[in-house]
């Protein structure tokens, strides 16, 4: 049901940009690479990215706001309730747009440049091998509790986002990895050390995956983080959570005495808004209609069928990307049918992803020319061995053995090619889009059957390559190390791989400590991926929110969750 | 006094049955609510990581302890905790049952009204045509998809013509929309068995007599027909629950209001069983209970019934 990508992610990228990074490691045992563009393999990364920073603005996608106090108030209509506060879990769309406004991180991420600055953190430092970090922490910080925001509620957040705690239900972070434990050194000065090297834990400051909690609100177990507890969720950000009607509204007030935005805001003090009203609409023609007849502000996720009616209408459309591994189709080798190299090629070349966009989408979702976004750091195009070429296609299959059958579906030794796929909740117009690429496969004799599962069948057949041998699935974050998460056999592993090879690789671009190698490490796994044709990338997911057309200021974080800090109505 | 301990106990049977079929049957279904919310890929945790989470929640219990576990609970009304929220299950509910009771109540006195003047209207309507038309509306109705009719109330009395807010409404004001949503189809079957009876009720001799005696049809319809095509109308009651809890998920889920509905389509979204099974008790119990109403009431104002019974 839902149609966001609720990933979790640590976050950004940046369009275009090839040669920058901070860069996280997320795999346990892999040591990963660093960061810092310019300074190379050395791990001075801390200072770079300090000196790098300063320039950058903060919004990301609209104009500035107006003056404290002028603000009024943002109704914001959410797709679906929130499921959690707990940071490392905050992924989901719904956590995220609460998570992001409620805390602060240690480092802020321009998420234009893709910067690491200092936010909590005013600056610190990194040895050499990236297993020991010190930062040293603003003066006068406060959860909006009145406790201090010092070095122990840090070290405290980060041992529990580290090491995790089963018995209370808190999940380890995807986004801190090799985490041995933390040092308070004085009130304003905390040491983490990692087992093993750990470059991208600098990245890792800044996602909302580590939004910074007051050490009582950590002492909860997960249950006492969900729904209903909203309101005695405490952190350090702009705003506080004031009211919940449990799964349908969340009220947000802005902190009078916040004064601690990142330096390179040129907003500082208190949020322009009063209030955000959090409406959670499920009908996506109710969200509409309640922004088109003025009785909201913001709405999140409109269907790209819906995108023409908003912008027609004078209001404002955004669709930050989500800049990772492309919306796509993973073909599951392990499945017989699809252990032919020549059948997966055929496939590949079968599914023309210019007219699945043009037919089911908009210029907001982008046709993708490889397994990571154009916006995604580390692209590299790969179109040609993903053309689209029926003919070509048709051949390899017929070299593979596989003649038309009656029905016009190929036939080899008795066996249909008949594959299936679930339909994904968390794809947006998931079935639209299989049901089109069905029609594409049927024209070189493949048959598609497109199911739409219930949320148990789908966690376990999609688990399972001869249930589901496409699995459709996308990841939304800018580092390089997105492309391991996606694909390696420790981490999402959305091939169900048992290559080796493959695995290899991808922890080369997770290891490499030279910026400018580990782009071409990430090139050799794209290149890799389409040699083997193991991945159909169908486009580049963004995240389409519509505004009123005096809404100003309304900014995204990196993987395209809103920033209401800088938003004003005059409402 | 025997009549009503024995539906009583029938009550009971019939609730304990519920609450075994439910579990059994979401035992069965594949996956579980932890595999959906820990197993997601999202949370990138590994196979030891899932295992300690499953053992710190009692998964990997046998189905016969969860089940001892879960009916004790039950009696003992704990009624645990929703997976996917980490919300104890009876606070879910608990904040959700006000808003649906609301909803539920002023949608089928709605209804009942809604149904009375379409059956006033059928027999009493000054044109032939007319009478028809009010006679034919009930068929039509009960075909209108309520997904589609809040929908379209809601495009076209909040979007077009500004009359209620759908985002921002008070109380009162939020109710608008989703009680004539709810009312349209609770009100179609309804006022078909009510005109039936009254149809059935007019063709009795005694009618005739009435009428001969130079009662008018207003004075027939209130004092007689009325009278005895109430009992077959009010037993259908328990009946029209069902739609009325259908009818409730859908309304609630368009016009993104708190309840019952709401909580129930959200847990089958992500088969979040402590949730499934609460609300399915709990939809049993009320369904029990208006069932059992309906058949305690029924001798009351039936008294050929209270015969039967007696006999």
């Amino acid at each position: 049901m839902t149609r966001t990508p609720g990933h979790p992610l640590p976050a950004d990228g940046s369009p275009a940009a090839t040669d920058r990074q901070g860069g996280r490691t997320r795999a346990a045992r892999t040591p990963a690479r660093t960061p810092a563009r310019t300074t190379a393999a050395v791990a001075v990364l801390g200072a770079t990215a300090l000196l790098a920073g300063c320039a950058g603005g903060r919004d990301a996608a609209a104009s500035g706001g107006q003056p404290d106090g002028q603000g009024g108030n943002l109704t914001y209509l959410e797709y679906q309730p929130h499921t959690t506060l707990y940071p490392p879990q905050s992924g989901f769309y719904p956590n995220g747009a609460l998570v992001n406004n409620v805390t602060d991180r240690l480092t802020y991420q321009d998420p234009e440049t893709l910067e690491i600055e200092p936010w909590i953190a005013t600056d610190w430092q990194v040895n050499a091998d990236a297993t020991e970090y010190t930062f040293n922490l603003r003066d006068g910080v406060t959860f909006s509790d009145g406790t201090p925001l010092d070095a122990a509620a840090v070290a405290r957040n980060f041992d529990t986002f580290g090491l995790g705690d089963d018995e209370r239900g808190l999940t380890v972070s995807e986004a801190v990895n090799n985490y041995a434990g933390s040092e308070v050194v004085d009130e304003d000065t905390v040491t983490f050390r990692f087992s093993a090297p750990a470059p991208g834990f600098l990245q890792a400051t800044s996602t909302i995956t580590s939004g910074l909690l007051s050490p009582e609100t950590l002492d909860r177990p997960l249950e006492d983080l969900g729904a209903g507890s909203a309101t005695e969720i405490v952190g350090s950000g702009p705003f506080v959570i004031t009211d919940e009607q449990v799964g349908t509204e969340i009220t947000l007030t802005a902190r009078e005495d916040y004064d601690w935005a990142p330096p390179s805001s040129e907003h500082q003090g208190r949020a322009h808004l009063d209030t955000v009203t959090i409406v959670v609409t499920p009908e996506d023609s109710v969200r509409l209609g309640s922004l088109l007849s003025g009785q909201a502000d913001v709405v999140r996720y409109v269907q790209a069928p819906d995108e023409e009616q908003v912008t027609q209408a004078g209001f404002q459309l955004f669709a930050p990307q989500t800049r990772g591994v492309n919306n796509g189709l993973a073909l599951r080798f392990t499945n017989p049918l699809l252990a032919d190299l020549r059948v997966r090629q055929a496939l590949v070349h079968g599914v023309d992803n210019r007219q699945v966009v043009e037919t089911v989408f908009t210029d907001n979702y982008p046709a993708a020319t490889s397994v990571l976004s154009a916006a995604a750091p580390g692209y590299h195009d790969t179109s040609e061995a993903l053309a689209h070429d029926p003919d070509r296609a048709a051949a390899l299959l017929t070299e593979a053995g596989w003649t038309p059958g009656p029905d016009g579906i190929r036939v080899k030794d008795g066996q249909r090619l008949s594959l299936d796929v679930y339909a994904s909740a968390a794809q947006p117009l998931s079935k639209p889009t299989l049901e089109l690429v069905g029609q594409q496969l049927a024209e070189i004799g493949v048959e598609l059957n497109v199911k739409s599962p219930d949320a148990g069948s789908y966690a376990t057949d999609t688990l399972d390559p001869l249930k589901t041998p496409l699995y459709h699935s996308m990841v939304g974050r800018a580092d390089l190390d997105v492309i391991k998460s996606q694909f390696h056999t420790d981490n999402r592993d959305v091939l169900l791989s048992d290559d080796a090879t493959l695995d290899g690789l991808l922890e080369a671009v997770a290891a490499e400590p030279d910026p400018q190698a580990r782009l071409q490490r990430s090139a050799d796994v794209q290149d890799y991926l389409a040699e083997q044709a193991y991945y159909i990338p169908l486009f580049e997911e963004p995240q389409v929110y519509g505004a009123a057309p005096d809404v100003t200021g309304l900014a995204f974080e990196a993987v395209g969750r809103p920033t209401f800090y800088d938003v004003a109505t005059g409402r | 006094m025997r009549y009503v301990l024995a539906r009583t106990g029938q009550a009971a049977v019939v609730l304990l049955a519920a609450f075994t079929a439910s579990f059994v049957l979401l035992q069965a279904l594949p996956g579980d609510a932890i595999l959906i919310k820990f197993d997601n890929p999202e949370l990138g945790l590994s196979a030891e990581q899932l295992a300690a989470v499953r053992t710190a929640y009692g998964a990997d219990a046998s189905p016969l302890t969860q089940y001892l576990h879960t009916l004790t609970g039950f009696l003992g009304g704990d009624l645990g905790y929703s997976v996917q929220y980490g919300t104890p299950v009876g606070q879910l509910l608990g904040e959700a049952l006000p808003a649906t009771a609301t909803l539920a109540v002023a949608g089928f006195v709605t209804a009942v009204l809604l149904a009375l003047g379409i059956a006033a209207a059928a027999t009493l309507a000054p044109l032939r045509w007319l009478r028809t038309a009010a006679a034919s509306l009930p068929s039509l109705l009960a075909a209108v998809p309520v997904f589609w009719l809040g929908i379209v109330l809601v495009q076209v009395l909040s979007f077009r013509l500004g009359l209620v807010r759908t985002i921002g409404a008070g109380p009162v004001e939020s109710l608008v929309l989703p009680v004539l949503t709810l009312a349209v189809p609770i009100a179609a079957p309804l006022a078909q068995v009510l005109l039936r009876s009254i149809d059935t009720v007019s063709a009795q001799p005694f009618v005739a007599v009435t009428t001969a005696k130079g009662a008018s049809r207003r004075w027939l319809l209130t004092r007689t027909v009325a009278r005895n095509a109430l009992p077959p109308t009010v037993a259908i009651a328990g009946v029209l629950l069902g739609e009325l809890i259908g009818g409730a998920v859908v309304t609630e889920t368009v016009f993104g209001r708190a309840g019952i509905g709401r909580v129930a389509e959200q847990a089958v979204a992500n088969q979040d069983v402590p949730v499934l099974q609460a609300v399915v008790v709990l939809a049993a119990a009320v369904f029990t209970l208006v069932n059992l109403a309906v058949d305690l009431l029924y001798p009351v104002l039936d008294p050929r019934a209270k015969v039967r019974l007696t006999a």
